[in-house]
């Protein structure tokens, strides 16, 4: 088991009230899981992405990731985990502008201090995988969406991390290219058996999870599991 | 009667021996500064071309031709003032301020301090006689010579000296500069008796450089003290 | 990594890195401007004090500082022809000239008053200079007993040239002595109390007065300002029994110019940066702002802090130099054009003609100019670097 909520509470103030974003979450993932967090919006589904994935805390309970209690640590320590087990998919894609797809993708090989031989190797190895290598001197304004949000998946591999996180990541595409990222992100998880969890409340994304948590008013309202895909 | 008179003319135009020169110049000292440790009271008048004469009062403690206490006694303004006046300094204490203040050589050549240098220029002490000759001033038959300082740095270099040739009594003497400047002049108008002798009791100095200013000073009650050493010093002044 | 994002930053909105830039050149062209024109000030006081007053060493008698004189000088130079000769050997040196001061009492047979004389041989005092003639000539060079007046001691005296007046003074054996001498001209120095009791007689005629072949002090003149600590540390290795001052112990007014104009021109200075750290840390957080998702999002790739930190910083560096490498060039050449330029300033106080505004350029005013423009540079994107690196994560990837 790579990860485990226990009783873990978020809340946080709206103007002069407190709002209860998730409340008492028990929640396992394991490795290899292809899970969905879902829920309509204000279920607290980003929220529990987020605290899973270390870029925010719990204001109670525990979160412990392949063995290490995760909520012990004040977060601006967490950068060491966030660059070597973790990667990150948003909905809006979050490439650096400046930087063209290829030095996108090579970035956290860069914070990882990998020499360029290997960097270089690697990033055109998931430039392939994403299929984006002909785009590999672009930068972000030059390319669609679902190209952008190839080499945004390709950024968060290259790392090999044990878990990668995505935020509604078909939402910003149209239909067909969304199918086609859900594909390579199926593909990715099968090959790999990266851990995928998923915050979404898109069906289509929700049909293709092994497993679907569903979210409401901040509580885990009922689990189903897919029939083997 | 032929040969007398050309002995006395050979006589009159032969310079003097040297002893006969400091015989002479004692005898001159004696009308002037005949006690060695005394008191006086000088009475100093200044007249210049513009403005009205002014007068004032002192008495001098002296010792030696080169120590002197001045003490100012009139007019109001300046009593209570008194001046220490060495050879190689000077020094004024004034009641008002608490210790007394040096005078450099250029103020004592500013003011009457000068004339009192000059009064009591010791010609014994300081000059040697270079030669004699016969003169005359004011209708008297005078003895004129011609001192040189004996030493570098007496204030006058060279002055020249008219005396009385009967009565050895100083008439006038002219005070010069090392470059031949006559700066000075003083006449010894005055001669009468103090302290059991007869001496110079009215000097008239005259500032060449300033023609029409002249200072008249007058002597009277000259009397013989032991004025004690410690006297003439800096510290001593102060408890005037 | 950082240098590149850094540099491509900088170049992604160009009118508003072009207008941080220009403030930065802006102040580095001010700085460079203050600077020349403060350094040609400079320059321009010390060689017109030396070369018209103070030369460059002064030569004393060993003892002449420290001991006093109970006579005119007591401690004065002797064998002036010999130490001339070994000095003017050097040839660094251009010239050499002696001079003797003293008081006394000048009298125009009215009424006496003090005056206060400087000595100095005609011919290398013309050479040197520092006083305007009011009336009549200069000392002659061959009448020892000419002297000139300051205005002062002249209207005093009711001299005018050709009159004759008294000197008189106490001399080296210390005796009395007096000279008539003739007014050959009245001068200005500009300072009123000098004026008043001033005196410039020729060496020879002081001497007679004093009674002495001795000088007081011996001015050297060198033709290069910069040679003057060398030969000082030679003559003080060659020749015995003298002491020297050089003339930055000498120049008092000069010195207070420096610390005047340093203290005015640093305040400016410090007025320029100001505003450029201002602008270019506005620049900076407005660029923060609208990177905020991008922050929050390098964040959660786990860049650290100190990283984030960096990178702005490393952007305020790039600006700053890029701002000072235009800076410099930029006002070299307009310090340039300005020198080119003659542009004539009002006369200062005491002198008839103006001169031309001119600014000294040297290697170390642009380089300090660069430095500081990139160290305000720098120093003002450290506020935003920090608060960049503060961000909270979730916050930061919310941000539109």
């Amino acid at each position: 088991m790579l990860i485990r909520l226990t009783n873990v509470n978020k809340s946080y103030r709206l103007g002069r009230v407190d709002v209860r974003a998730l409340d008492g979450i028990d929640l396992d993932v394991d490795r290899g899981d292809f899970l969905a967090l879902a829920g309509p919006s204000g279920s607290g589904k980003t929220t529990l992405l987020n605290l899973i994935g270390c870029i925010d805390k719990p204001n109670g309970g525990r979160v412990v990731i392949d063995g290490v209690d995760v909520t012990a640590v004040p977060l601006h320590r967490l950068a060491a985990t966030r660059r070597d087990a973790l990667g990150y998919i948003f909905q809006t894609f979050n490439l650096i502008p400046v930087l063209t797809a290829y030095e996108n993708v090579e970035y956290p090989l860069l914070l990882q201090n990998v020499g360029r031989r290997e960097r270089d190797a690697r990033v055109r190895r998931w430039l392939d995988q994403v299929d984006i290598a002909a785009q590999a001197k672009q930068r972000p304004d030059q390319l669609s969406g679902g190209q952008r949000q190839r080499v945004a998946i390709a950024r968060a591999m290259v790392a090999e991390p044990k878990l990668v996180l995505a935020d509604e990541p078909t939402a910003n595409l149209d239909q067909a290219t969304a199918a086609h990222i859900l594909d390579l992100l199926a593909k990715l998880n099968s090959e790999t058996g990266t851990t995928f969890v998923f915050a979404t409340h898109d069906p289509a994304v929700m049909s293709r999870a092994h497993r679907c948590v569903r979210l409401r008013d901040g509580r885990i309202a009922e689990e189903a599991r897919a029939l083997v895909a | 009667m032929k040969k007398l008179l050309l002995a006395l003319a050979l006589l009159a135009s032969t310079p003097l021996r040297a002893e006969d020169a400091a015989a002479i110049l004692a005898k001159v000292d004696q009308f002037r500064t005949p006690l060695d440790s005394f008191s006086v009271d000088v009475e100093l008048t200044v007249y210049t071309p513009r403005d009205k004469a002014e007068s004032s009062k002192f008495r001098v403690y002296g010792k030696g031709s080169d120590r002197s206490v001045v003490e100012f006694i009139a007019p109001s303004s300046e009593k209570g003032k008194v001046m220490l006046m060495l050879r190689d300094a000077m020094w004024i204490y004034m009641p008002t301020a608490s210790r007394p203040i040096r005078i450099s050589p250029l103020q004592r050549l500013m003011g009457q301090a000068s004339n009192g240098d000059v009064a009591r220029t010791s010609f014994t002490v300081d000059y040697v006689a270079k030669s004699v000759t016969e003169g005359e001033w004011e209708g008297r038959k005078t003895f004129v010579l011609d001192l040189a300082a004996k030493d570098a740095d007496i204030a006058y270099s060279r002055v020249q000296l008219w005396i009385d040739k009967a009565s050895y009594e100083p008439l006038r003497a002219d005070f010069y500069v090392v470059s031949g400047k006559l700066i000075k002049r003083a006449v010894y108008r005055e001669l009468g008796q103090m302290a059991g002798r007869r001496v110079v009791t009215g000097i008239e100095i005259d500032d060449l450089l300033r023609p029409g200013n002249r200072t008249m000073m007058r002597y009277a009650n000259l009397t013989p003290k032991a004025n004690p050493d410690r006297m003439f010093t800096k510290d001593a002044l102060g408890k005037w | 990594m950082i240098t590149r994002i850094a540099f491509r930053n900088v170049f992604r909105n160009r009118r508003r890195s072009a207008i941080t830039l220009l403030v930065i050149v802006f102040g580095a062209v001010g700085l460079i401007l203050f600077g020349g024109y403060k350094q040609q000030t400079f320059r321009g006081l010390r060689e017109s004090t030396i070369r018209s007053r103070l030369g460059h060493l002064q030569i004393y008698k060993r003892g002449f500082a420290t001991n006093e004189a109970k006579k005119p000088l007591e401690f004065g130079l002797d064998n002036v022809a010999e130490l001339r000769r070994a000095v003017e050997s050097d040839k660094r040196v251009k010239m050499t000239a002696a001079q003797i001061t003293l008081m006394g009492l000048i009298s125009n047979g009215d009424k006496s008053e003090t005056f206060l004389a400087t000595a100095v041989e005609p011919r290398k005092e013309k050479q040197m200079n520092g006083q305007r003639l009011v009336s009549g000539t200069d000392l002659p060079e061959n009448e020892s007993d000419a002297v000139i007046l300051g205005r002062g001691l002249a209207t005093s005296m009711h001299a005018k040239p050709g009159d004759y007046l008294t000197l008189m003074t106490t001399t080296s054996t210390g005796s009395l002595n007096a000279a008539d001498v003739r007014v050959a001209g009245i001068f200005m120095s500009g300072i009123k109390e000098y004026d008043d009791r001033a005196v410039k007689m020729p060496i020879a005629g002081a001497q007679q007065l004093l009674q002495t072949k001795k000088v007081e002090r011996l001015i050297v003149m060198l033709n290069e300002t910069d040679d003057t600590q060398a030969v000082r540390a030679d003559l003080a290795r060659r020749l015995p029994g003298i002491e020297m001052k050089d003339w930055s112990e000498l120049a008092s007014f000069y010195h207070q110019v420096v610390l005047l104009y340093n203290g005015i021109f640093g305040f400016l200075g410090l007025i320029v940066s100001a505003i450029v750290v201002f602008s270019v840390a506005n620049t900076i957080l407005m660029s923060i702002f609208e990177r905020t998702r991008e922050i929050g999002t390098l964040m959660a790739m786990g860049t650290t802090r100190a990283r984030v930190a960096r990178m702005f910083l490393a952007e305020g560096l790039v600006i700053g130099v890029l701002g000072a490498i235009a800076g410099v060039v930029g006002g070299a050449l307009l310090a340039n054009l300005i020198n080119r330029g003659h542009i004539m300033l009002p006369p200062p106080p005491g002198y008839t003609v103006g001169y031309p505004l001119r600014m000294l350029m040297s290697p170390s005013i642009l380089i300090t100019a660069a430095v500081i423009s990139i160290v305000t540079a720098t120093i003002s994107s450290i506020v935003p670097a920090l608060k960049a690196s503060r961000m909270k994560i979730v916050d930061a990837l919310g941000h539109i």
